[in-house]
Parts: C-alpha cells; sequence; structure tokens
C-alpha cells in the first residue's frame, strides 16, 4: 500500500454495489476492479474527468455494458440476470442524449415512460414539468441539451425508484434553472426514501447534498469515502520549518500532496488532525493551519496527484 | 430568522446551520416556541441534503436548544437561566478568532489586546473590511 485514502465503506447494507469490475474496450482497460459501495439512503457523488471510468461503471449498474470480470448488485439484484427488474428499481439520466425515441413529442414520450412504471406518479410528473417548463408539444430530438437534460430528470424522477443514477445530470442547465434543480433533488429526497448515485465534473454543483464521495481516475476508485469523514481526515496543513528541515517521516504514505519546499510548507494530508500535528511537531515543524478542503479542492488535489507506486 | 451557509468555510454544514440557529435565537429573531423551518423546506432552501439538515436539529435537540413536537416539527425551546447558547455562540466566535490569529503567528493575549483596543477606538472597521 503506498496510500492510506480508504476505499472501502463498511457497515451499512448498500443499495449499490459491484465488486472487482473489469471492463476492456480493446485493449483500453476502461474499468479495472472497481468496488463501488453507495450505501442505502446516501447521496453518493461520484467524481472523475472524463474517460475515467464513471459512466461505463452506471452502464454496468444497469446492463447497458457487461463486465469482462466481476459482478454487480442494484437493490440485491443482479442486473445481469435480473436486467428488467433492477432497472425497474432504477431513475436513470444517461450522459449522453442520444437516447432514442427523439421522433416522439416530449408529452407522449412521459405517456410512454408512465405505462411501464407502475409507480409512476401522474401528480408529481405534472409538477416536475412545470418546474422543469417542458414544452409537451415540442419534438424530443429537437431539443437542446439543457431542455433535454430536464426531461429525462422528469423521467428518472416522476416514478419515485428506489436507486436515482444520475450521470451528469446538471450538464447544460443554465444557472437558475440549475439551482432550481439542487432544491428539487433535496425535496426529492426529504420526501421519497431513495439512494442518489450523481457522476459530475461540476463537484461544486452538488457540494451541498453529497454525503458520500468517490474519486475515479484510470478506471479506478482512488478513494471512497463518507463526506464527513473526509472533512475531518483530508486537510491542508500550512507549518513552518526549521532550516535543513527533512520531512516527517512519521506521515510517509499520509502524504497527499507536497507543495514547494521552503521555510514555510503547505502540505495535504489524510489522517486525524491531532496525529497528523504531532507528527508535524515532532519533525521540529510548527503547524499554523489545518484547513478542511472543500469537495472542489479535494477532487483536484487527489486528481492531479503523482502516481507514487 | 435566515440562515446562510458557505461550503468554503471551514466548519461542517451541520455544525453552520448550528451556528446560524444559535444566532438568530441570540439576536431574537427566533424567540421560545417559535417552530424552525421543517427540514424539507431548510434543504431546500439551502440546496442541502435532508439528512444534513436533520442531523443540525438533533444536536441542537440534545443540547436542549429545540424541541420535537411529534407530528408537528421543531420548536425553540424556553430560555434557560444560564444562557447556554449564547455562550456557545461566543464561545464559537472567540474559537475561531484564535484560529485566525495562530494562523498568523499571534498569541492570545496579543489577539484580546488587539481586540480591546480596535473596540474602543472611535471608527469602526466596516463589515465588509473583514473578509
Amino acid at each position: 500500500m503506498t496510500t492510506v485514502l480508504p476505499t472501502h465503506l463498511s457497515g451499512p447494507p448498500m443499495a449499490v454495489a459491484t465488486r472487482g469490475i473489469v471492463k476492456r474496450f480493446g485493449r483500453e482497460t476502461a474499468l479495472d476492479h472497481v468496488d463501488l459501495q453507495v450505501p442505502e439512503g446516501a447521496v453518493y457523488v461520484l467524481v472523475g474527468p472524463n474517460g475515467a471510468g464513471k459512466s461505463t461503471t452506471f452502464k454496468v449498474l444497469l446492463d447497458l455494458v457487461r463486465p469482462d470480470s466481476g459482478s454487480a448488485e442494484v437493490c440485491g439484484l443482479d442486473p445481469r440476470r435480473d436486467g428488467p427488474r433492477a432497472r425497474a428499481q432504477v431513475g436513470y439520466v444517461p450522459e449522453r442524449l442520444d437516447w432514442g425515441y427523439g421522433w416522439m413529442r416530449v408529452g407522449r414520450l412521459l405517456e410512454h415512460h408512465a405505462a411501464f412504471y407502475p409507480t409512476w406518479d401522474r401528480q408529481y410528473a405534472a409538477e416536475l414539468a412545470r418546474v422543469f417548463d417542458l414544452k409537451p408539444e415540442r419534438r424530443f430530438g429537437a431539443l437542446s441539451k439543457g431542455q433535454g437534460r430536464r426531461v429525462h430528470l422528469t423521467l428518472a424522477l416522476a416514478h419515485r425508484p428506489r436507486v436515482l443514477v444520475l450521470d451528469e445530470p446538471t450538464d447544460g442547465l443554465d444557472p437558475v434553472m440549475l439551482d432550481d434543480t439542487l432544491g428539487l433533488l433535496a425535496e426529492h429526497v426529504a420526501d421519497t426514501p431513495t439512494t442518489v448515485l450523481i457522476s459530475t465534473h461540476q463537484v461544486h454543483d452538488v457540494e451541498r447534498l453529497a454525503d458520500h464521495v468517490g474519486v475515479m481516475r484510470d478506471g479506478r476508485l482512488v478513494l471512497q469515502a463518507p463526506r464527513g469523514l473526509m472533512h475531518t481526515h483530508l486537510r491542508r496543513y500550512r507549518a513552518e520549518v526549521p532550516d535543513g528541515w527533512r520531512g516527517a517521516p512519521e506521515l510517509d504514505g499520509a502524504v497527499v500532496r507536497r507543495g514547494r519546499p521552503g521555510r514555510e510548507i503547505q502540505w495535504t494530508v489524510w489522517g486525524p488532525e491531532r496525529e497528523v500535528a504531532g507528527a508535524f511537531a515532532r519533525s521540529g515543524a510548527v503547524v499554523r493551519d489545518a484547513a478542511p478542503l472543500t469537495l472542489q479542492e479535494a477532487a483536484v488535489t487527489l486528481l492531479s496527484r503523482k502516481e507514487q507506486a | 430568522m435566515q440562515i446562510s451557509i458557505n461550503t468554503a468555510d471551514p466548519r461542517p454544514i451541520y455544525v453552520q446551520i448550528m451556528d446560524e440557529v444559535r444566532r438568530a435565537i441570540v439576536l431574537r429573531s427566533l424567540r421560545p416556541e417559535d417552530p424552525l423551518p421543517s427540514v424539507r423546506q431548510l434543504s431546500s432552501e439551502l440546496r442541502v441534503n435532508p439528512n444534513t439538515v436533520a442531523q443540525a436539529y438533533r444536536e441542537l435537540e440534545r443540547a436542549g436548544t429545540v424541541y420535537v413536537r411529534r407530528g408537528q416539527g421543531t420548536f425553540v425551546a424556553a430560555v434557560g437561566e444560564d444562557d447556554a447558547d449564547r455562550r456557545d455562540l461566543v464561545r464559537g466566535v472567540a474559537e475561531r478568532a484564535l484560529v485566525e490569529a495562530h494562523r498568523n503567528g499571534i498569541d492570545a493575549e496579543e489577539l484580546v489586546e488587539a481586540i480591546r483596543e480596535a473596540a474602543a477606538s472611535r471608527d469602526l472597521p466596516t463589515l465588509a473590511q473583514q473578509s
């Protein structure tokens, strides 16, 4: 182990879990032993750059992509054997909009969708259509990115599924619509017992909603943890160090990022603050600051981190 | 009562919500027996996870600041003689000032002295200067 970053959750029952998922496209390894763990009732945000494997992971959950090895579970069902039943539990917003039915008008598409879901809530669907300002007469295939996203969100939320899988749900939304959508998601979580899995580049958008975070890079989860644990354990330390300081050997493996050397240093370290500060002190450094990171800062720090293997 | 939170603040969001409720009580914009907004309402307003709001309310209940009436919601408790909310709020402000002082290499004595001087001087800093 070269890192102490947590990648496994323990405890509560998982609404969504994968075990050792591997997926190759030709010579490219898209997913490299992914163990995604989304506890029941969580709002889990999966962060990572383009091509990290977020969308592919989501597609495995819906049996839209079959892994080369490993297994997945959604509400206790194996999507590979029980695809239709697993999908019935899930509201899915796909990343890409070219998703069939382009010829249908929006109103017809909603009706069409409603017929498939016994739990479709007509009143709620009408409310969502109003907030999202959907135009039933418009042809689905002719909508802009943001309009299409709003239709997909309506389709995903209106049957109040046990699991929401939202792939870049805020992509293409204007600032006001984005804000309304976040309010709607908060209300949805308050009203409906549900588990939410969101992927995004715009971490800041969903920072206040997230209670679990996964950070994905090159088909691997480099961190998976409750937001509260990240808040207490991932900190940016500023410290004054004596001339000729040789570092803090006790912290080897726990340092996520070392800043520029100098009389004052700035290191991002994983660990309980007291222990980390103690290790700095024993090395001769005087810690001035131990600041928690915003989700955005944490994502940038973890994703731009050089591989230390 | 107006609750505002900031994701760049070092305090976790549930602590910020608790501090905002205490602040409203100290400022008397929230008074005993006033209802707090429902978890759904506040989480929707702040775009915050409802569990985070619920956590803040639970902690405030445990501290005796608010109480829950089954099926009706959360209400501000009658103020005790020791005025614990005010003490907690003052302590929080003081701790944040100490952390900021330590970051700047200033010890507690220097800070207290500087606060007395600043408070005594006629031209108080404008609020915006503090950011």
